[in-house]
C-alpha cells in the first residue's frame, strides 16, 4: 500500500466533488438547518408565542425516564427552560448522526458509483494503482469531509446554543462530555459504516442516484433512535452513545470486509459495458 | 521478444464466450490492428491485455510480463485509450493530465509539467489547458484522452476504437495524429477498430476477429487478397465469339470465366493477375478479337470485410 497513491486518489476525488454542487449543496444546507435553524426555533419561538401544553406532553414522558443525575440537573428550572435544555442537549443529538451519514453517503455514491456512471472508471482502473489504494483513497474522501463537516457543525451548534441560551441559563451549555463522545466517538464510526455500505451498494448499482437512494436506508435506524428518545425509551447519555459506538464499530468491520471483497476491477468493469 | 503475445486467450462471461482461443503476436514497434464489428471481442481482448480483467483460459504476455501474475507491471508499461474518453469533466485538461501522470509514477514535478506541455502542444490543446474537460468537443476529448494515454511514454499503447463516434473531420485529425505519433514515439500499438480505413492507413499487420475468434491475420494487402479471393479481369470487346471464348477457357491460369453477351464483356477469374493479363490479351488478339478496354476488378477491402464479418461492420 503506497500512501502517495492513496493521497493522489483522495486529492483527485476531492477536487471533483468540491466542484459538484449536487454533492456540496446537501452537505452545506443540512448541517446549517440542524445547527442554526433548529436551535433558533426551539429557543426563540416559545418566547414569541404561547406554546400549548399539549405540544410539550411528550417531554413529560421523556423527563420521567431521564437518569437520576440528569433529573437533578433539571431541578429548579422553569418548564420552558427544561424544554429548551432537553430539546437542545438531548432530543437534537440524533440529528447529528444524520449529518455524517448523509455527507459520507452522498460523497461515496459520487466517488464510487458516479465514476462508473460517467465511465471514467476504466482509465482509472488501468493505472498502476492497486485495488486497496483505490478503495482507501475513495473511502477517505468520503469519510474525512463528512467527519470534518460534523465537527464543524458541532462547533457552530455549540456557538449558536450558547449564544441563544446564555442569557437564560447563565452558563455555557455546550460543549459537554456527552456531546464530545457523540461527535468525536460515535459519528466517525457511523460515517465509516455509511461509507462501507455505500461501497457495497455502489458495487451492485450502475449510477450515482441509485446508490444514493439505497444508502438513504441508513437514516432509518437514526430516525428510530430519534423516536425512541422522544418516547423516553432511549436517552442519548454517555452509556448509550458508548454502547452504540461499539455496535457500529462491529458493523464497520463487517461492512468493510464485505466491501473489500466486492471491490474488484472485473465486476466493476462488467457494469460499465 | 514480442511486445504482445497471446496463446489461446479466452474470456467467458457466464455462457457467453467473448474471446475464443485467440493467439497472435505483435513485434516491437509494430502497429497491429484488431479488426471486427461491434461485439466481436476487441474491447475484452484489450482489457485482458491491459490487465484489467483476467482471462478464463489461455495466457498473454505484454512486454514480457504475464498479464495475470504481473498485472501491476503490465499496467505500468502500457498506455490505454479506452473506448469512451474516460476524462474527468470537472477537472481541467491540465488537471486530468497531472492526475494520470502521477498515477503512472511521474513523481518529479518539473518532468511532469514538461511532458504534459509537450503533449498538450502536440495535440493543440495547450491554450485550452485551464478549461474543464467537460466543455470540450468530442474530438478534443479524444485528443486529450490520447495525450493522457501517452503521458508516461509507454512502450506499448492500446487504442480502443480511437475514431469511433467522431465526425469525419475529427476522425481524420485523430488518424493523422496517430500516424505522426507512431513515427515520433516508435511505440508498439495495438489498435482496435471496426473502421477499415483506420487499419489500412496505420497498421503494418492486422487480425480480423468475429465472435471472439480469429478469422484472418496478415498485412492490409494480405488481408485484402485473402478476403477478396482471386482478382478478376474485365475485357470489353467489339464482339465476343465462340473462338475467343475457347482460346481463353483452355488457359490454365484462368480459374473462372463468365460472358456478358449484351455488353460484349468477358469477366475472367485469374490465379495471378500480373502474369496472366498479358497472356489473355495476346490470346484474344490471336483469336481475332478487337479489345476496347481491359480493367482489373477487385472488390474493395471494405466490401470484402463487411461480407466476411457478416454485414455488421459500419
Amino acid at each position: 500500500m503506497r500512501a502517495s497513491k492513496v493521497l493522489l486518489v483522495f486529492r483527485k476525488d476531492w477536487r471533483e466533488i468540491s466542484r459538484n454542487w449536487q454533492v456540496m449543496m446537501p452537505i452545506i444546507m443540512v448541517p446549517l438547518l440542524f445547527t442554526v435553524a433548529l436551535p433558533v426555533i426551539v429557543t426563540l419561538v416559545p418566547e414569541l408565542v404561547n406554546v400549548p401544553t399539549s405540544s410539550t406532553a411528550f417531554l413529560e414522558l421523556m423527563l420521567e425516564n431521564l437518569p437520576a443525575q440528569l433529573q437533578s440537573q433539571l431541578s429548579g428550572m422553569t418548564e420552558s427552560q427544561v424544554m429548551t435544555y432537553v430539546m437542545l442537549l438531548y432530543f437534537f443529538a440524533p440529528f447529528f448522526l444524520i449529518i455524517p451519514v448523509m455527507a459520507s453517503s452522498v460523497i461515496a455514491s459520487d466517488s464510487f458509483a458516479g465514476e462508473k456512471e460517467r465511465k471514467t472508471i476504466e482509465a482509472l482502473l488501468a493505472t498502476p494503482i492497486t485495488d486497496g489504494e483505490l478503495l482507501l483513497g475513495k473511502a477517505l474522501v468520503s469519510f474525512l469531509p463528512s467527519v470534518a463537516v460534523t465537527a464543524a457543525s458541532f462547533l457552530l451548534y455549540s456557538a449558536t446554543v450558547d449564544l441563544l441560551t446564555y442569557r437564560t441559563f447563565g452558563k455555557l451549555l455546550l460543549p459537554n462530555l456527552n456531546w464530545v463522545v457523540l461527535i468525536f466517538g460515535l459519528t466517525p464510526i457511523i460515517a465509516l459504516a455509511s461509507v462501507g455500505l455505500t461501497v457495497i451498494i455502489s458495487a451492485r448499482v450502475r449510477g450515482f442516484r441509485e446508490a444514493q437512494q439505497i444508502s438513504a436506508v441508513l437514516i432509518v435506524p437514526i430516525i428510530a433512535m430519534l423516536l425512541a428518545q422522544a418516547s423516553g425509551a432511549l436517552i442519548f447519555g454517555v452509556p448509550v452513545v458508548g454502547g452504540l459506538t461499539l455496535v457500529f464499530a462491529l458493523i464497520d468491520f463487517l461492512l468493510f470486509r464485505l466491501g473489500v471483497r466486492l471491490f474488484r476491477r472485473e465486476s466493476i468493469l462488467s457494469q460499465v459495458g | 521478444m514480442p511486445s504482445i503475445e497471446t496463446e489461446d486467450l479466452t474470456k467467458r462471461f457466464g455462457s457467453l464466450t467473448a474471446v475464443d482461443h485467440l493467439s497472435f503476436r505483435v513485434d516491437p514497434g509494430e502497429i497491429f490492428g484488431l479488426l471486427g464489428p461491434n461485439g466481436a471481442g476487441k474491447t475484452t481482448t484489450i482489457r485482458m491485455l491491459a490487465s484489467l480483467i483476467e482471462p478464463t483460459e489461455g495466457c498473454a504476455r505484454v512486454g514480457g510480463h504475464d498479464v495475470v501474475k504481473e498485472s501491476l507491471r503490465v499496467r505500468e508499461m502500457v498506455g490505454i485509450l479506452t473506448e469512451s474518453p474516460s476524462l474527468y469533466d470537472r477537472l481541467t485538461a491540465e488537471e486530468n493530465m497531472e492526475f494520470f501522470a502521477e498515477a503512472y509514477g511521474i513523481t518529479d514535478r518539473s518532468e511532469r509539467s514538461k511532458r504534459i506541455r509537450e503533449l498538450l502542444e502536440f495535440f493543440d490543446l495547450w491554450e485550452r489547458r485551464n478549461d474543464k474537460a467537460g466543455g470540450f468537443s468530442k474530438g478534443m476529448k479524444q485528443k486529450l484522452a490520447l495525450a493522457r494515454a501517452l503521458v508516461h511514454s509507454p512502450e506499448i499503447l492500446f487504442l480502443d476504437e480511437p475514431t469511433s463516434g467522431l465526425d469525419p473531420r475529427s476522425a481524420k485529425d485523430i488518424r493523422d495524429l496517430m500516424e505522426e505519433l507512431s513515427e515520433r514515439e516508435n511505440q508498439t500499438i495495438l489498435l482496435s477498430t471496426h473502421r477499415l480505413e483506420d487499419a489500412e492507413r496505420l497498421c503494418s499487420r492486422g487480425m480480423i476477429i468475429r465472435d471472439g475468434g480469429s478469422l484472418i491475420v496478415g498485412s492490409p494487402d494480405e488481408l485484402r487478397r485473402r478476403m477478396t479471393g482471386s482478382p478478376f479481369l474485365e475485357v470489353r470487346l467489339r464482339r465476343v465469339d465462340e473462338g475467343i471464348i475457347r482460346s481463353i477457357r483452355t488457359l490454365e491460369q484462368v480459374s473462372n470465366l463468365s460472358i456478358d453477351d449484351d455488353a460484349n464483356k468477358m469477366i475472367v477469374g485469374l490465379k495471378d493477375l500480373e502474369d496472366a493479363t498479358p497472356l489473355i490479351v495476346r490470346r484474344i488478339v490471336e483469336a481475332g478479337g478487337l479489345i476496347l478496354s481491359v480493367e482489373t476488378l477487385e472488390p474493395s477491402l471494405e466490401e470484402a470485410y463487411i461480407k466476411l464479418v457478416g454485414g455488421e461492420a459500419e
